[in-house]
């Protein structure tokens, strides 16, 4: 009997240890579509809703690359807790659309696993909750430190960013960061 | 012992089962994740080759580090090499200058070269041609943005392309990719000017270098200067957003021969008898076809580009026009373009009124050599011209300011020779911190309303913030109004006009010490007579899209030059005002306008520049000066800092794999500077050419290396612990499963023992 402690032991810390792994996965996985729900409610109702009666956030924008078929709903705010369901819109930078630079951030290996296949020239397509829709092309990506993104916030121009943690396929977590950036070629609605 | 397990488990059979099947789905588990994470592995595994292949595509660090290049002695055969010819063409009112920049690659990689360079404030920049071998490829204009991207495709797509994008207004940088081992590419703008006029006196001014400017260092400092920011971004707090876009590397001229061979040809088609032509900057050959024609070219062939190339010339005696009247037909409008010389009042008449001078005398490094001899001559020589019931103040800056006088005092005996002494002993060092300066001239501490009140900036202007000083000008002119005097042989043109502009005073400029007198006393010409005021004009007939939209006050000897869009070329046009204090008035009939060319262009570049002003005194906020800039640029095809022309050549030429290596042309200092107190020790500018690989898909912000900016915006952390703990689960799951076998070999071995 007792031969069996050892062994189950450590298959139950294994198991509980890939499982919750999995369910970092699972959850960004289901509160993109929790959010996605919210986010079109958004939308039809013009209000902020949110995605569920205890979330501490809300949908800001829809991210699309129609090109490779990604899409990812932004939150605000980029907490901890808020990147755990989707990339975050940075506090205190601009809205999609608004003159300025908007930052919005997401982990490498859940939403924004796609930025590694957006290439420069694509389409980036932003809804916004208030139903208005921007277009952005990407034009230039850069390895920048966390501390050091060069990313200038007083920008006179309509810009986005794209940030993860850089690089794509590391397991630990360390101070680069990937950033993608794009300019406002259009707008509609 | 072995026995009693037995008969325990004999005892507890259904326990034993249960714990038997627990363990079996436990395994089954273990396969299934087993299975699941090769498959999982497998999708990685392809993810892993294409970042890892990216990454080293993308690191800018290694892409930087590739080959810095520092010569030591200077010119060196592998540098890419440029050639400049400019052709201009007067014709009346207007002019249209063909600059063609020869590239040639001497070197046996591919290559791609930047190139900063001087235009007109006025030029309005709207051909770009590109010549590969035999043919010629033509640029579009395109808005900024946009064509930057069909740049960076076709750069690596192995295309050549060629950019002509504006930096400032005045100051524009010509990018070409692609130039093979070998091979030479002309690259060729042609952009339209109104001629200048003064008095009796026209001119045209071709900048051939843009001086090194000052930057004021962003208030934040970081301290990790890591060299691989990204190119387009800077921190708030920056002055000079975009340094590293104006600032090439420069040659220090004790160490290197000049660079850029420029040779000029000028065909002068005055429209009305000439007398003298003159360059003042450079030697020249003269010959005259008929009376009215002169062909201008260099008496020594080609020069090195390290002064500007400035023109003038006068009618012949007793033909001077004061009027000139040119109408073109574009589309379905015409354009017209007037200059009116006021008549200057009898200054007998008129009892001058008492003023306040300030004067600013910028004693900066880059004034040091001939510009702060020039300077000081100028400010002594108005020093001079005061009158004792004049009041007076000076001010001189480099980064640091000292105001002579706690306000302005009587220009008595005492007081000017003690001004006089004060600018005597003044030395050309350190940085340029302008606003501090000017702020102090314009803060109008008497507020004396029976005193008019003027400013006198005598600088180089070669800042880089010089929308800060439009801002402050805009914000505390007050009554003040602003004369600047350039000094050198590379000013900052587009400095000066708009600060005159903004503070509704006039621009002078001094090239040489011979210059000061005469000019200085044109200048002061306008100080001490009335401006022509309240100026209006007004179509009889048709309708029109005049600019100035306000027309600012008209200086002795200046001429008032107006464009304007019409419907209809019919009817007169009325112009009033008020010379002194009596009313002025003309009316010219549009029927005897003349033939002119480019006049469309110049009516869009004036309303480009005035949605300019309008941004700056806050009339119109930034979209939409945006959008209408935006719209006339793209009408009038014109570059400006929302537009670029961009030509491509569709046929491959960089072999796929080929890496392509970017270079930073350098610069000459311009004519009398002196490189110690621009740079400060000589060793630290030893870059010569600066190369990089660059075979990547996308690395636009490596264009220019950037210098490291404190970020106001930090990334937040972005990557879970999902991978590491399911990476980790599975390790502890495999080692339980093995524990667990060996486990049960050896049971099953004692067993049989």
């Amino acid at each position: 009997m007792h031969r069996l402690i050892s062994p189950l032991v450590l298959a139950l810390v294994g198991l509980i240890l890939f499982g919750d792994g999995v369910y970092i996965h699972a959850k960004g996985w289901l509160a993109q579509v929790l959010l996605e729900r919210a986010f079109d409610r958004s939308i039809a109702t013009g209000q902020a809703v949110k995605p569920w009666s205890w979330a501490d956030t809300w949908p800001v924008a829809r991210i699309e690359v129609k090109r490779i078929g990604a899409s990812a709903i932004v939150l605000e705010g980029a907490s901890g807790q808020a990147l755990a369901f989707g990339p975050g819109h940075l506090q205190h930078t601009a809205d999609a659309g608004q003159r300025g630079i908007a930052v919005y951030a997401a982990h490498r290996d859940t939403h924004f696993r796609f930025l590694r296949d957006v290439a420069i020239g694509d389409v980036i397509d932003i809804t916004r909750s208030d139903g208005r829709h921007f277009r952005y092309r990407a034009d230039s990506s850069a390895v920048v430190r966390f501390d050091a993104s060069g990313i200038d916030a007083m920008t006179r121009g309509f810009e986005l960013v794209l940030a993860t943690c850089w690089p794509f396929d590391a397991v630990t977590s360390g101070p680069e960061r990937y950033i993608l950036h794009a300019t406002l070629i259009g707008g509609d609605r | 012992m072995d026995t009693y397990d037995t008969a325990d488990s004999d005892e507890h059979p259904v326990l034993g089962r249960l714990i038997k099947l627990g363990l079996f789905l436990l395994a089954q588990g273990v396969a299934v994740m087993l299975v699941a994470f090769v498959a999982l592995l497998v999708s990685f595994g392809t993810g892993w080759s294409a970042t890892a292949e990216q990454a080293s595509l993308l690191q800018p660090g290694e892409a930087r580090s590739g080959s810095l290049l520092l010569k030591e002695d200077g010119v060196t055969t592998e540098a890419i090499r440029l050639g400049t010819d400019i052709d201009i063409t007067v014709s009346g009112p207007t002019l249209r200058a063909r600059v063609t920049q020869l590239f040639r690659n001497p070197t046996k990689d591919w290559v791609a070269a930047t190139y900063v360079y001087p235009l007109a404030t006025n030029g309005a920049v709207d051909t770009l041609k590109m010549v590969v071998g035999d043919h010629v490829i033509v640029g579009d204009i395109k808005e900024r943005q946009q064509a930057r991207v069909i740049y960076e495709q076709a750069r690596s797509a192995g295309h050549k392309v060629a950019l002509t994008e504006q930096e400032r207004p005045n100051v524009f940088t010509n990018s070409v990719a692609n130039i093979g081992p070998g091979e030479t590419v002309l690259v060729q703008i042609e952009y339209q000017e109104p001629v200048h006029q003064a008095g009796d006196e026209y001119s045209l001014r071709v900048p051939l270098v843009v001086a090194p400017r000052y930057n004021p260092a962003p208030i934040v400092q970081s301290v990790d200067f890591r060299k691989d920011g990204s190119g387009w971004g800077a921190m708030t707090t920056d002055p000079v957003p975009d340094r590293d876009h104006i600032s090439p590397p420069v040659l220090d001229p004790a160490r290197n021969a000049p660079v850029n061979p420029t040779s000029i040809t000028v065909r002068l088609k005055a429209g009305f008898a000439l007398g003298e032509v003159r360059s003042h900057q450079h030697n020249v050959k003269v010959e005259s076809p008929d009376n009215t024609t002169r062909i201008v070219t260099l008496a020594d062939g080609a020069v090195p580009a390290d002064r500007d190339f400035e023109l003038t010339w006068k009618p012949a005696a007793g033909m001077a026009p004061s009027v000139g009247l040119f109408r073109e037909h574009v589309g379905d409008a015409d354009y017209l373009l007037a200059f009116v010389t006021p008549p200057s009042a009898e200054q007998a008449t008129q009892k001058p009124l008492p003023r306040e001078v300030v004067f600013v005398i910028d004693n900066s490094g880059s004034m040091g050599g001939t510009s702060i001899v020039q300077a000081k001559a100028s400010l002594l020589y108005a020093l001079g011209r005061l009158q004792p019931n004049d009041r007076f103040n000076v001010i001189r800056f480099d980064d640091t300011m000292d105001v002579l006088f706690p306000a302005s005092v009587p220009a008595d005996a005492a007081h000017v020779g003690e001004a006089t002494s004060f600018v005597s002993a003044l030395q050309a060092r350190g940085g340029t911190e302008m606003v501090p300066a000017m702020r102090a001239a314009l803060s109008d501490k008497i507020s004396d309303s029976s005193m008019v009140r003027q400013v006198v900036f005598l600088t180089d202007g070669a800042i880089g913030n010089e929308q800060q000083l439009f801002e402050t000008i805009t914000a505390m002119r007050g009554r003040s109004r602003v004369f600047m005097v350039g000094i050198g042989s590379a000013p900052n043109t587009y400095l000066m006009t708009r600060a005159a502009e903004l503070g509704r005073g006039a621009f002078t400029h001094i090239g040489s010490v011979e210059q000061v007198e005469e000019r200085m006393r044109g200048l002061f010409a306008k100080l001490e007579n009335p401006a022509v005021t309240g100026l209006t004009a007004r179509f009889s007939d048709a309708r029109a899209d005049i600019t100035p939209a306000i027309i600012p006050d008209v200086y002795r000897d200046e001429p008032l030059v107006l464009a304007a869009r019409l419907d209809k070329l019919a009817g007169s046009l009325e112009i009033k005002g008020r010379v002194g204090d009596r009313p002025w008035s003309v009316t010219l009939p549009l029927q005897s306008a003349a033939e002119g060319k480019g006049l469309s262009k110049l009516w869009a570049k004036r309303k480009i520049g005035d949605a300019e002003v309008a941004r700056t005194m806050r009339e119109m906020s930034p979209e939409e000066s945006d959008k209408a800039i935006l719209a006339l640029a793209l009408d009038h095809q014109i570059v400006t800092r929302v537009t670029s022309l961009v030509a491509v050549d569709r046929t491959p030429s960089r072999p796929e794999g080929e890496p392509l290596k970017l270079s930073d042309l350098p610069i000459n200092l311009p004519a009398g500077w002196d490189f110690e107190r621009v740079f400060g020790e000589r060793p630290q500018v030893p870059t010569q050419l600066r190369e990089r690989h660059a075979d990547a898909r996308n690395q636009s912000e490596l264009r220019r290396p950037t210098p490291a900016a404190p970020d106001a915006i930090r990334l937040p952390k972005t990557a879970t612990s999902a991978e590491l703990k399911m990476i980790a689960g599975l390790a502890l799951l495999v080692l339980a499963l093995i524990l667990f076998v060996l486990n049960r070999r050896r049971r099953l071995l004692t067993d049989a023992a």
